[in-house]
């Protein structure tokens, strides 16, 4: 009980962090906590509530920015969701398993989202995919880490 | 307990295709419920997050004015051998400070908030909505000329969509009145993705490279005489039916945080964004001066009346 309430704890602490140090930052590659706060609660939860999670955040995401409403909740449903079945095959406590995971986390929103936006020209949707979403996978990876790190996360998944 | 296993997974199938499935239809609903939906979201879960957002940004912008107040600083130690450029930047705080004193009302001052997300980068988050007086169509300005317009309005903010969306249009004319023709953003590559091209002159109307373009009021959705931007060239192409210049806008919206939202009432602005002349300045001192002596004389009145009553 006492770990399920720091699970919520840590993932509302994430939630504000994505408003409020991200912007402070204001950069192009940037930490995206709500990827992490999704993939920290789908480790530990069922696939079908990993995607219900990623879907309620997603939503929220979405409410900032109306004219992608929806690509937000569908690319956090589906990451939420895999990275759930998924867990079973790639955790412990291996740092760079973990920073992976975060990073393919984040680079899979990323596609799921940009395509399903439906904003992007060809040209801009590759630099995006191939150049500012892998570097800023890159960061999200290492933050994830920290996160795991500093609040002493368990990564091993529950039946 | 293979067959719970099993009843579990398909639970997570269907709970994960609900999910897919609400999310299309979220991105594939109409504009207007797809604002009312996000603006209900924004209004109530959203809000203390919105909070958070607007002052991340105000500490960010601490950091940025905190450079430019050294900036200031340095300025001001080279004043008398700058003092020239010591001038023409009080003129442009002056024509900035102006504009909110040249409306006078029918407008609400506001910030905008950009989000470094990676969708909606045609989009700011604008923190007045319906409460302050703010509806759907309101203009957006910043003291140096037009921005957008505001497309969703919940209680305390609205959305505004920014003149770089390839939808943004705009009713225009040369600033003299004499040429018209319609704005929209020139969709082009590179640095030319931040300019604006006015359309659909006609063939008979030419205008020369920097000539000012402003709102021409036709539609009503903008006031009349709102700053758009400079022509910077004909691109018309062989063969077209009307001219199409190239325009350089008058601002950028990355670099706006702090907005004007002109209300409906605002008809006509033209005079709003032109600089008071020196003995239209001189007028309203001697006005002031006038008023103040008056004002003096009214307060002093009464006593001398008293004492010279027999």
């Amino acid at each position: 009980m006492k770990s399920f309430f720091k699970g919520i704890g840590v993932f509302v602490l994430l939630v504000a962090l994505h408003y409020s140090v991200r912007p402070l930052l204001g950069t192009r590659i940037s930490v995206d906590f709500l990827v992490i706060a999704v993939l920290l609660a789908a480790v530990h939860v069922r696939p079908g509530v990993a995607a219900l999670i990623g879907f309620a955040t997603g939503l929220i995401a979405d409410s900032l920015t109306p004219l992608s409403f929806g690509a937000g909740a569908l690319a956090l449903s589906a990451m939420g969701s895999a990275a759930s079945w998924l867990k079973a095959a790639v955790f412990g406590d291996n740092r760079v398993l973990q920073a992976i995971f975060f990073a393919a986390g984040k680079l899979a929103f990323d596609i799921v989202y940009l395509v399903a936006e439906r904003r992007l020209g060809l040209g801009d949707l590759l630099v995006q995919l191939f150049v500012w979403s892998p570097l800023s996978a890159l960061a999200t990876g290492l933050a994830g880490v920290l996160v795991v790190f500093v609040f002493r996360i368990s990564m091993e998944s529950r039946p | 307990m293979a067959r719970a296993t099993r009843s579990g997974t398909r639970v997570d199938k269907v709970v994960l295709a609900a999910c897919l499935v609400a999310s299309l239809l979220a991105l594939v609903l109409p504009a207007s419920a797809r604002q009312s939906v996000a603006g209900d979201i924004r209004e109530t879960l959203v809000g203390p997050l919105i909070a958070l957002q607007v002052q991340a940004e105000r500490a960010r912008g601490a950091f940025v004015a905190r450079d430019i107040s050294a900036a200031r600083l340095d300025s001001l130690v080279l004043r008398n051998a700058e003092l020239r450029d010591m001038e023409l930047e009080n003129v442009r705080l002056r024509a900035l400070l102006g504009l909110g004193a040249r409306l006078r009302t029918g407008f609400v001052a506001a910030e905008a908030l950009h989000r470094p997300e990676l969708g909606d980068a045609h989009t700011v988050l604008v923190t007045a909505g319906a409460r302050a007086g703010v509806v759907e169509r309101s203009a957006v300005v910043a003291p140096e000329g037009l921005i957008g317009t505001v497309i969703g309005v919940e209680q305390e903010s609205s959305i505004a969509l920014l003149w770089t969306h390839p939808e943004f249009r705009v009713s225009a004319m040369s600033a003299d009145g004499r040429v018209f023709g319609i704005i929209g953003p020139h969709l082009g590559r590179g640095a030319g993705r931040f300019l604006l091209e006015l359309q659909g002159v006609a063939f008979r109307d030419s205008l020369a490279a920097g000539t000012e373009i402003r709102s021409s009021g036709l539609g009503s959705v903008f006031p009349r005489g709102i700053p758009i931007g400079t022509v910077v060239s004909d691109i018309t192409t062989p063969g077209g039916y009307a001219r199409t210049y190239l325009v350089r806008p008058v601002v950028m919206p990355a670099d706006v945080t702090v907005v004007m939202v002109l209300l409906p009432a605002t008809a006509n602005l033209e005079s709003a964004w032109k600089a008071p002349a020196a003995d239209s300045l001189q007028r309203a001192i001697g006005r002031a001066a006038d008023s103040l002596a008056r004002a003096a004389r009214r307060d002093t009145v009464p006593g001398d009346s008293t004492r010279r009553r027999p």
